[in-house]
């Protein structure tokens, strides 16, 4: 039976509403490890933190100082206390990030795909935010979903007694933090990804860049403090404290400096993407 | 813009450093299927991907029905590409990657599926819809990548090497299909360096060496153009002698002779004008003719005169 009768005709829009490009990348990418039952164990244990420091909360109110004291600061009702919570979340961050983030790209590099995505109605802005959605999902699903439900939690165990404070702007400080540190590591991490031809070697990287620099910069640190600057998850633990009113986590750089480090951390890494995400491998 | 062309090629060329890949082609793709040839390394590809929009030129313009496709994103919803590699994503299912590709061509979601199962349908690949493509053997594979390229129903459709590890009987479904698509008035642009492949789909092609266009239209047609080989034509009849006697004394024929097989073997430079006096020379002058076939007619001969290999 010719094509044209069973069906082919040549594309009119049916005129119904399309979600947006970046939306069918994201939407994809986040489904698809959520279908793994290691990967949804790893989600578990990432809330266990939480759940440890909705019982602190919940006997600090009810049974006083005692539990606060056995918990430590991470504990508190306090915007430190959260900001705290957030970087206790560190090394789940950097494994389920490594898990998602670093393959990325370089999946699509290593199977051609990015020509399959070229060839449709799709910019490269789209792909790296349907692309940094994934990642912001499920950085956000280990810190900043985690803040929420204990804040919607810690409301209701004090009745209200902590007020907006707790409800409204411990949620708010958070969602404006994890997004700047969310959208920044998920550019970096997708530059990574984009770098590499296989996923192991960007796994290695990220590891090193995340948990590598910490433990380079505490040991540089004891000769210089001003090394700290190359502490790449204490940077965001620093710029942190601009939004939770805290104490600076590292002593002798400025939360404003590491901003700065930030944004122009950030700032290399689109360029970088701007540069390796291309429709076809061009050979020179 | 020719009248009718889906895509028009204008003075494009292509450089990567100081390599000059494409160079100044002019070409135009209408409706039906076309093939484009070229030896390894002679910049069909940089061509295909220059018309597919996957790259810009370095100069000169491309257009599919008046857009530029790098420029304006919008018009590759016109336009459908199935790449050579095994461009797949192996981790999802047949369907589940057709409902991405829909996705991000801009179908709303409850079109998505209806067009998902008709493409699926079209390649004969329903039944493993629901596997995981890194299941799918490689024809099955290249099928998949044919109903990507045709399931938003574009005007004009890139395949490059659409039959690479393909099965007898997926080969025929897959020449069929692409035949029909041509006959539908969708352009398909056909790339492929095994020539009888293009063959069985099309007659017209688009000729590339050394970066330059070589030639472009139909294969008997350009045929006809290469006047330093004349187009050998055999013909079979019980009166040979008096046959070629008869071709000998014709001005278009450039030269007669018999071969072993007792066949008249005439050369002509004007084959298309030889084909259109030849009935009418047979039934003046009584002449039967049982058989009658071109020799050198077809692609790779055209393919061999024109890139002198």
């Amino acid at each position: 039976m010719p094509v044209y009768e069973r069906g082919y005709r040549h594309w009119e829009h049916s005129g119904g509403h399309a979600a947006p490009a970046w939306w069918a990348i994201a939407r994809r990418g986040i489904a698809e490890p959520l279908k793994r039952r290691g990967f949804l164990l790893l989600l578990v244990v990432a809330w266990v933190p939480a759940v440890v420091k909705a019982g602190i909360l919940y006997f600090t109110w009810k049974v006083g100082e005692l539990a606060r004291l056995l918990g430590g600061s991470w504990t508190d009702i306090t915007p430190e206390g959260f900001r705290a919570f957030l970087f206790w979340q560190g090394p789940f961050v950097l494994i389920v990030l490594a898990l998602i983030g670093a393959r990325l790209v370089t999946r699509d590099r290593e199977e051609n795909g990015l020509a399959l995505y070229f060839a449709r109605p799709l910019t490269l802005i789209d792909y790296v935010a349907g692309k940094t959605a994934i990642i912001l999902f499920f950085y956000f699903a280990v810190t900043l979903f985690p803040v929420y439900a204990l804040s919607v939690f810690g409301y209701l165990v004090t009745s209200g007694d902590v007020g907006v404070e707790m409800l409204l702007l411990v949620p708010l400080r958070a969602t404006a933090f994890c997004i700047l540190s969310g959208v920044s590591l998920a550019l970096i991490l997708l530059a990574l990804s984009s770098l590499g031809r296989r996923t192991v070697f960007v796994v290695l990287w990220w590891v090193l860049l995340y948990a590598g620099s910490d433990g380079l910069a505490d040991i540089m640190a004891m000769f210089d403090a001003r090394l700290e600057i190359c502490n790449f998850p204490g940077m965001y633990e620093n710029l942190g404290s601009l939004f939770f009113s805290a104490e600076p986590a590292l002593t002798s750089i400025s939360p404003w400096f590491s901003l700065l480090q930030a944004v122009i951390l950030t700032l290399a890494a689109v360029a970088v993407l701007r540069r390796r995400i291309r429709p076809v491998e061009v050979v020179s | 813009m020719n009248a009718g062309a889906l895509l028009q090629a204008d003075r494009v060329s292509k450089w990567f450093g100081e390599v000059i890949a494409v160079n100044d082609c002019s070409l135009s793709i209408g409706p039906g299927v076309t093939g484009l040839l070229g030896l390894n390394g002679a910049g069909k590809t940089t061509l295909f991907k220059l018309m597919a929009g996957l790259i810009t030129p370095s100069q000169g313009r491309i257009e599919v029905g008046g857009r530029r496709l790098r420029r304006d994103v919008g018009g590759f919803r016109r336009v459908g590409f199935c790449p050579e590699s095994d461009a797949l994503f192996d981790w999802l299912t047949g369907r589940e990657f057709m409902s991405l590709m829909l996705r991000l061509m801009g179908f709303p979601g409850e079109e998505v599926r209806a067009r998902s199962d008709r493409a699926l349908g079209l390649v004969r690949l329903s039944d493993a819809a629901d596997k995981r493509i890194g299941a799918y053997s490689k024809g099955m594979r290249q099928k998949l990548k044919m109903a990507q390229a045709l399931a938003h129903e574009p005007d004009i459709i890139f395949l490059d090497e659409p039959l690479n590890g393909m099965d007898p009987v997926s080969r025929r479904e897959i020449i069929d299909l692409v035949r029909e698509l041509g006959g539908s008035g969708c352009g398909v642009v056909v790339s492929s360096h095994i020539l009888p492949e293009i063959e069985t789909m099309t007659r017209s092609i688009v000729l590339i060496h050394h970066g330059k266009l070589l030639a472009e239209g139909d294969i008997t047609e350009i045929r006809d153009h290469i006047r330093n080989q004349p187009t050998i034509v055999a013909l079979h009849s019980d009166e040979p002698r008096r046959l070629a006697s008869f071709l000998a004394g014709r001005d278009l024929v450039v030269g007669v002779e018999l071969d072993d097989l007792g066949r008249v073997v005439a050369r002509t430079n004007q084959a298309l004008s030889f084909y259109s006096a030849l009935p009418g020379w047979l039934l003046e002058h009584e002449l039967a003719v049982s058989e009658f076939e071109t020799l050198d007619d077809n692609l790779q001969a055209v393919f061999d005169y024109l890139v002198g290999d």
